[in-house]
């Protein structure tokens, strides 16, 4: 009882239905690649352009360990496609200390205030961050709290990520 | 001596490359041409199963290999469990399910495919025949006389049974004054890290080496295990656990696609791996704490208690894995906690049903047992009609009784508190919290309308089991200074805390120092990070090794410098003669001398290495206070804390910043259990709670600020003076919240019994007091 049932998503070669070429320009450096339309965006990521910074935690869009920004909007990578992003402008984890490889005073602040423990978490919680302070100065602890509640952190309690953040705010000139 | 590095708040040296995104987890490694598996699992709870057929699998376009126990030979050998009680059953698990499942998720086949999608394609492909039987999900059912049996071994479905016994609990219960008695229920939670399990192998052609990468917390005993599974001798098994994303307890276990993916990378001869997704997780992962416990406690007339008598049932789940019975030993010898009871009988049954395999999550029986005793010690104050602080103070083991046996033995150990001041630990707590004004606060918030109450909860936990650890710390020729350790953290900070005690040692940099671990290519033996034991067992061997290569520095230098050896100090790196820096050399220099072929007295053994184990028979325990204060809110039921203060005593703290860390981390574990938390089955064994859509975890807005205070008790039993603590905030959190809540609700008229307190079991408890409220 042999059935041949044929796979198409893993052809080598482009076909239109399973395969798209995309381009996107990820911290600052263009890539074009052929990717399955069935592939999300933190998977491309991760695999395809071996930016392995972005974490999975979920795959359903709770637990925000794979969020980058697109567009300079915070999105969770699990739930857009590959293709969906086509054209965009991406930053990961990996783009946010400058060239100089500096900690950014975001990262920076979460070294200093123990804002991390086991890190896989952290770089969602690092570009929630830095899109969050992009847009406010001076936060309260509750609006810090607020912008974060997306993102669960299972090893520090938060209180530590908190503190981070309003260190950040206080160092980051912007 | 220098600046001393123990005991300073300093930032950690893992934390540059996790912040750049440059971590190493199982499923960031690149191996190329890896080949992805995929587990088919039962979607019976309970079932036998008939056939499988993996044929059509392997037709599809992509699949490499499909298996199923049939292809395993007669006679595969099962995961063992470590530490058997004389009333164990052998209930075992395989790698594949063999003739039956008895958890949904329980793994009946496997595909390995060039892609992971293609794999769980070909899944859906594998035939499987089932005969669905019976299943069981309550443990107390599960040990009624014709309950479905899981297993032939154990026709009662009682996996162990285990009795502790001390002095005569009934002549206390006799003799008593007052008895209070409940029954006292925690639910099935469990660790959930933020990095799912996952694993990876290869075989190396040339040496034909099986390295394998693993989330995992105990390389060693993971390959111990595995070789011998596979058949193959430990030399040609290395395992890696590269950076680990949170383990809790859930990572030091041995499941069935640690021995898969080897045995799959073994048959093809190619790399393969597995990424378990968030639903496997929750399928399968080690369930955790849920105990049924009937306790309760004779009083004398004075309010000290005289006996305590407990029977407690543990869900141990399907099956019993490598740690089987630690959490039902664990929790039946902590259950009198640190009060000085003269008389204890504790039962545990061990109650198979056909859910996930249960085994340590952080605190391990501990957090158990600590929220039947001190809900009931709660429970006793209301009913005794005496101050609940009081009642605990009265029944504190002095300091003076220091060091304390408790007369019982877990399967670990004898369970010897060795030191620590608990009635000071209560007050202090009290003081922060200003205790004394909160009686006149919730008057008033009542007068409000406002429910608020104050729970305390007071425990200890076991803290640096061993058997051993071990280390090694070199000095290299060009001066750089290697620490290997058989810890296996999982952030836990543990790199920075051996840096530190290395550098008070060799009087170098901490930054300079690299610290490896979860190799056991590195070391050849260790046993790993769990059960808070990294300070204590890591921390001493690391110490033990470091102190040997500075005095072979010493005798070096002394050598070298032709001078005696009790006449050098060692200063910034450098061997000096006492108070004339100008005649010394660095450890540099002398590492140098130390390589082979160099300038070393007559007998010395070449290299400036030293290779040590730290051995301990008996573990400390570590205890604190944590008091929460909450306010209900009475037409939701939801519950806000408003205020969370915690004393702890860890002995020595090796780095202030990162034992608060832990101690957050784990509160905010504790009140997940406590409020919100919760593995659910329905009655057919098919689990309710499989994604973070249901199974509600702690956010930045449940978890309050922590205020901490110190004590510091230094322990006898390490020469750091070191007790764990990685666990007390998940022990504290649970029961201090519960309390509170029920602190608030209970002069209602209504009894808190069990947890979570879910907003909907609050409400529901409030409409229960009717309208006798205040
Ligand atoms: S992995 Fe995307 S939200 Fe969890
Ligand atoms: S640091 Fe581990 S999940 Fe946040």
């Amino acid at each position: 009882m042999s059935r041949k049932v044929d796979e198409t998503a893993v052809v080598a070669g482009a076909d239109s239905t399973t395969e798209r070429s995309i381009t996107v320009t990820v911290n600052g450096e263009r890539f074009e690649r052929t990717v399955s339309v069935r592939k999300s965006l933190v998977d491309f990521v991760r695999e395809d352009l071996r930016l392995t910074g972005s974490h999975v935690g979920c795959e359903h869009g709770v637990c925000g360990a794979c969020t980058v920004l697109v567009d300079d909007e915070p999105v969770r990578a699990c739930l857009m496609l590959a293709v969906q992003a086509n054209g965009k402008v991406l930053m990961t984890v990996e783009g946010i200390a400058g060239e100089d490889d500096e900690l950014h005073p975001v990262q920076q602040a979460f070294w200093e205030n123990h804002g991390l423990q086991c890190g896989f978490c952290t770089p969602g919680i690092l570009l929630t961050t830095y899109d969050f302070l992009q847009e406010k100065k001076n936060p309260t602890s509750g609006e810090i709290r607020e912008a974060l509640s997306g993102n669960v952190c299972r090893c520090t309690g938060y209180q530590n990520i908190v503190r981070s953040v309003q260190a950040a705010d206080q160092e980051w000139e912007r | 001596m220098g600046v001393k590095m123990v005991g300073a708040r300093i930032k950690r040296v893992e934390d540059p490359r996790l912040l750049r995104g440059e971590g190493a987890f199982v499923d960031d490694i690149d191996l190329p041409g890896v080949l992805h598996m995929a587990v088919l699992r039962s979607p019976h709870a309970h079932a036998r199963v008939l056939s499988v057929d993996v044929g059509p699998a392997r037709e599809l376009r992509g699949v490499v290999d499909a298996f199923s126990a049939a292809d395993l030979g007669p006679d595969p050998a099962a995961i063992p469990v470590l530490f058997p009680v004389e009333t164990s059953r052998d209930t075992p698990q395989y790698a594949l399910a063999r003739d039956a499942v008895r958890y949904v998720g329980e793994g009946v086949a496997v595909v390995v495919a060039e892609s992971r999608h293609v794999a769980e394609d070909a899944l859906e492909l594998i035939e499987v025949e089932y005969e669905v039987l019976d299943a069981v999900v309550d443990s107390a059912a599960a040990i009624e006389p014709g309950a479905p049996v899981l297993h032939a071994a154990a026709p009662d479905n009682v996996g162990a049974r285990l009795v502790y016994s001390v002095g005569d609990v009934d002549s206390a219960f006799e003799k008593a004054d007052r008895v209070v008695k409940d029954r006292l229920d925690m639910q099935r939670y469990t660790g959930i890290p933020l990095e799912t399990r996952g694993v990876a192998a290869t075989r190396d052609a040339v040496t034909g080496e099986l390295t394998i990468w693993a989330s995992n917390q105990w390389p060693h005993i993971l390959r111990g295990i595995v070789a011998g599974i596979l058949g193959m001798p430990e030399r040609s098994v290395r395992v890696i656990t590269p950076d680990v994303g949170g383990g809790f307890g859930t990572k030091a276990e041995v499941y069935p696609e640690d021995v898969l993916v080897p045995l799959a990378a073994s048959r093809l001869d190619r790399p393969v791996k597995w990424i378990e997704d968030r639903n496997e997780h929750f399928l399968t992962l080690v369930h955790s704490r849920e105990q049924t416990h009937d306790l309760e406690f004779a009083f004398d007339a004075d309010r000290r208690i005289t006996g305590l008598r407990a029977t407690l049932i543990t869900d141990i789940g399907a099956y019993q894995r490598t740690l089987a019975v630690i959490n039902s030993s664990l929790a039946g010898t902590s259950i009198a906690g640190v009060y000085d009871i003269p008389n204890v009988h504790v039962e545990v049954i061990c109650a198979a049903t056909n859910k996930s395999p249960a085994s340590p999550y952080r605190g391990a029986g501990a957090p158990e047992s600590a929220f039947a005793r001190e809900r009931l010690m709660d429970i006793a104050a209301r009913e005794l009609d005496i101050d609940r602080a009081e009642l605990r103070r009265r029944n504190l083991i002095k300091p003076e009784q220091m060091p304390y046996d408790t007369g019982m033995a877990s399967v670990e150990a004898a369970v010897v508190l060795d030191s620590g001041d608990f009635p000071a630990a209560l007050d202090e707590a009290l003081k922060m919290v200003d205790y004394d004004g909160f009686a006149e606060k919730q008057r008033t918030a009542r007068a409000d309308g406002r429910l608020i109450g104050l729970g305390i909860c007071v425990y200890h936990q076991l803290a640096g089991t061993g058997p051993f650890e071990g280390a090694s710390v070199r000095v290299d020729p060009s001066g750089q200074v290697t620490v290997n350790s058989g810890a296996a953290p999982q952030g836990q900070g543990t790199a920075t805390m051996l840096a530190q005690i290395v550098a008070d040692e060799l009087q170098v940099d901490h930054e300079s120092i690299k610290v490896v671990f979860g190799d056991t290519g590195r070391i050849g033996f260790g046993v790993g990070t769990f059960a808070s034991r990294n300070a204590v067992m890591s921390g001493t061997s690391v110490l033990m090794a470091a102190t040997k290569v500075r005095e072979k520095a010493m005798e070096l230098a002394a050598h070298l410098l032709e001078a005696n050896v009790n006449d050098l100090e060692l200063e910034e790196g450098h061997a000096q003669v006492k108070g004339s820096p100008q005649s010394r050399l660095s450890l540099t220099e002398i590492a140098a001398a130390a390589a082979p072929g160099g300038s070393r007295p007559p007998g010395m053994e070449p290299d400036l290495e030293s290779v040590q184990y730290f051995e301990n028979h008996a573990a400390p325990y570590s205890f604190g206070v944590h008091i929460a204060e909450v306010e209900v809110d009475r037409n939701t039921g939801l519950v806000e804390i408003s205020r969370y203060v915690v004393v702890n005593d860890a002995g020595v703290i090796i780095n202030p910043m990162v034992a608060e860390g832990q101690i957050a981390g784990g509160v905010a574990q504790g009140l997940g259990g406590a409020l919100m938390e919760e593995l659910v089955y329905d009655a057919q064994g098919q689990p309710q709670s499989a994604s973070f859509m249901d199974y509600i975890l702690p956010g930045s807005l449940d978890v309050p600020e922590i205020e901490v205070g110190h004590l510091h008790s230094p322990s006898p039993l390490n020469p750091l003076g070191v007790k764990g603590m990685g666990e007390g905030g998940a022990i504290g959190g649970h029961s201090a919240v519960a309390n509170a809540v029920a602190d608030a609700i209970e002069h209602l008229g209504v009894r808190v019994t069990k947890t979570p307190l879910k907003p909907s079991v609050v409400w529901e408890l409030i409409q229960s007091a009717g309208q006798q409220g205040p």
